[in-house]
């Protein structure tokens, strides 16, 4: 079983399920039972692979964690509630009051509101770097740093950081690189054979398929050595290369309480089936998109790694194996065409989220990133001039005709 | 010999090694638990060739905390 379709679709079947079910059940409970005392104290101490409590494991969630982790080729995977509990457990597990991260502007703003406006109180600093110029990262390391942080497609920047030459840097300083794979996923790009340490991913995204729940995973690649991360040295000591993954179970994950519901481990579980089909598909829907859009003489300008115009065009198809992901942004003349063609979509959703089956198309400055100053925004490269496209899985030429109605009802831009 | 085991003392054969010890005591899947001996991280692919000796203390968690 060596094909990426194939490992999805059949798993490493870790259940031993009596009835020989091919599909894990949601076991949706909250409590598990014991024997006798023994057996429930060996649970508690760690000391037998029970289920105890659904907040620490359980067995659907455990299901998707190892498939998960199977074809990531990875050490270990854990399951949280959202992409931003993805995040948000991750640093913490790495961080601590006094030390920094560094990282780019270039960010999902939530995050950047997690880093700053959340943790930034309790003591966390940010240095943010250039990710386009390793040197500028290296420039950011100090004896503080705990982790550097990036997206492997940067949104709605759209920008491919070259990940082996950003490993490179950060591990000369033994400090870990964190990559938030939601818009790649293992499928597109297999983190741990460029250099990244851990992995976040909102599942909500490409693994769901279709939008089902709210969920997100955390990938340890089982490379780094945390007896050099200071935050985790006497961890490593006990757990060796399972520093990481035992520090954020039994402790942050545990405490803070963000697990992932059985339901959605179940869905979550079912789309990884289809992972790899549903985002061919959706790269090569954004390809067409993406070259009629250019000939678009409303469209001022249009941003996609799938592009030879795009700056980061070779590092995309060199780490992502000739396939480019499934979000574009496009340039209108202002706000007001951007809302204009919006309002004259039929087929394409008006909404947030991306990697949905259905194709979202929304207006990241009014929205996403509304909470900014337009002196933040540009430094966040959102114009107010973009459309955010998140290409779904249906007929091109059903994509196109709708772009099509939508510019010839309006004047856009002429 | 002694050993202590996860907080418990118990008899063991002289010469036995951690791989031994994990087989005898019922640990289900040996691949999933991270091991210390006397304090100290041992990784799995060192289970068959470290001895164990009088007094030698052996802790083992599975790694992700309950459950696979």
């Amino acid at each position: 079983m060596t094909g990426f379709l194939t490992k999805a679709i059949h798993g490493p079947n870790p259940l031993g399920d009596p009835h020989g079910t091919l599909r894990a059940p949601v076991y949706d409970n909250v409590a598990f039972g014991f024997e006798n005392a023994a057996d429930m104290q060996s649970a508690f101490q760690g000391h037998r692979a029970l289920h105890s409590y659904s907040r620490i494991s359980n067995p659907t969630v455990a299901d998707f964690e190892t498939r998960v982790a199977h074809l990531a080729g990875a050490r270990g995977a854990l399951a949280v509630a959202s992409g931003m509990a993805a995040i948000s457990n991750t640093i913490l597990t790495l961080a601590e009051a006094g030390s920094n991260i560094v990282t780019t502007h270039w960010l999902f703003g939530n995050t950047i509101s997690l880093f700053e406006q959340t943790l930034g109180p309790w003591g966390l600093s940010v240095r943010y770097a250039d990710f386009s110029n390793p040197a500028s990262v290296a420039a950011a390391i100090d004896d503080k740093t705990r982790a550097v942080f990036f997206e492997t497609v940067t949104n709605p920047q759209l920008e491919v950081a070259d990940a082996e030459s950003i490993s490179a840097v950060a591990h000369a300083r033994s400090v870990p690189l964190v990559a938030d794979g939601t818009a790649t996923t293992p499928y597109l790009f297999l983190s741990k054979d460029y250099g990244v340490d851990i992995e976040v991913i909102s599942s909500t995204k490409y693994i769901s398929g279709g939008a089902t729940a709210i969920g997100g995973v955390i990938i340890d690649n089982g490379a780094f050595d945390w007896r050099r991360h200071p935050k985790l040295q006497a961890t490593a000591k006990r757990f060796g290369p399972n520093a990481f993954l035992m520090a954020l179970r039994r402790e942050v994950y545990r405490n803070l309480g963000a697990c992932m519901a059985p339901h959605t481990a179940f869905l979550h579980a079912l789309g990884l089936e289809t992972l790899p089909l549903r985002v061919d598909k959706s790269c090569a829907n954004t390809l067409v998109l993406a070259q009629w859009l250019q000939r678009r003489p409303e469209v001022r300008g249009v941003n996609y790694p799938g592009l030879e115009t795009s700056p980061w065009h070779e590092t995309a198809k060199q780490q992502f194996a000739s396939r480019y992901g499934g979000i574009l942004t496009f340039d209108l003349a202002d706000k007001e065409q951007c809302f204009a063609l919006l309002d004259a979509f039929r087929l394409i959703a008006r909404a947030t989220n991306i990697h949905d089956n259905k194709t979202l198309a929304i207006h990241p400055a009014s929205t996403l990133f509304c909470d900014y100053t337009d002196e933040e925004r540009a430094k966040m490269g959102v114009s107010n001039a973009t459309i955010r496209l998140s290409v779904g899985c249906e007929d091109a030429a059903d994509l196109v005709a709708d772009f099509d109605q939508a510019f010839s009802s309006i004047e856009v831009g002429r | 010999m002694k050993i202590t085991v996860n907080g418990e003392t118990k008899d063991a054969p002289a010469g036995q090694t951690l791989s031994g010890l994990l087989t005898t005591t019922g640990v289900e899947d040996p691949a999933a638990v991270s091991v210390q001996h006397n304090g100290e991280f041992v990784d799995a692919t060192q289970f068959g060739t470290v001895p164990l000796r009088d007094g030698d203390t052996v802790e083992f968690l599975y790694f992700l905390g309950g459950g696979r």
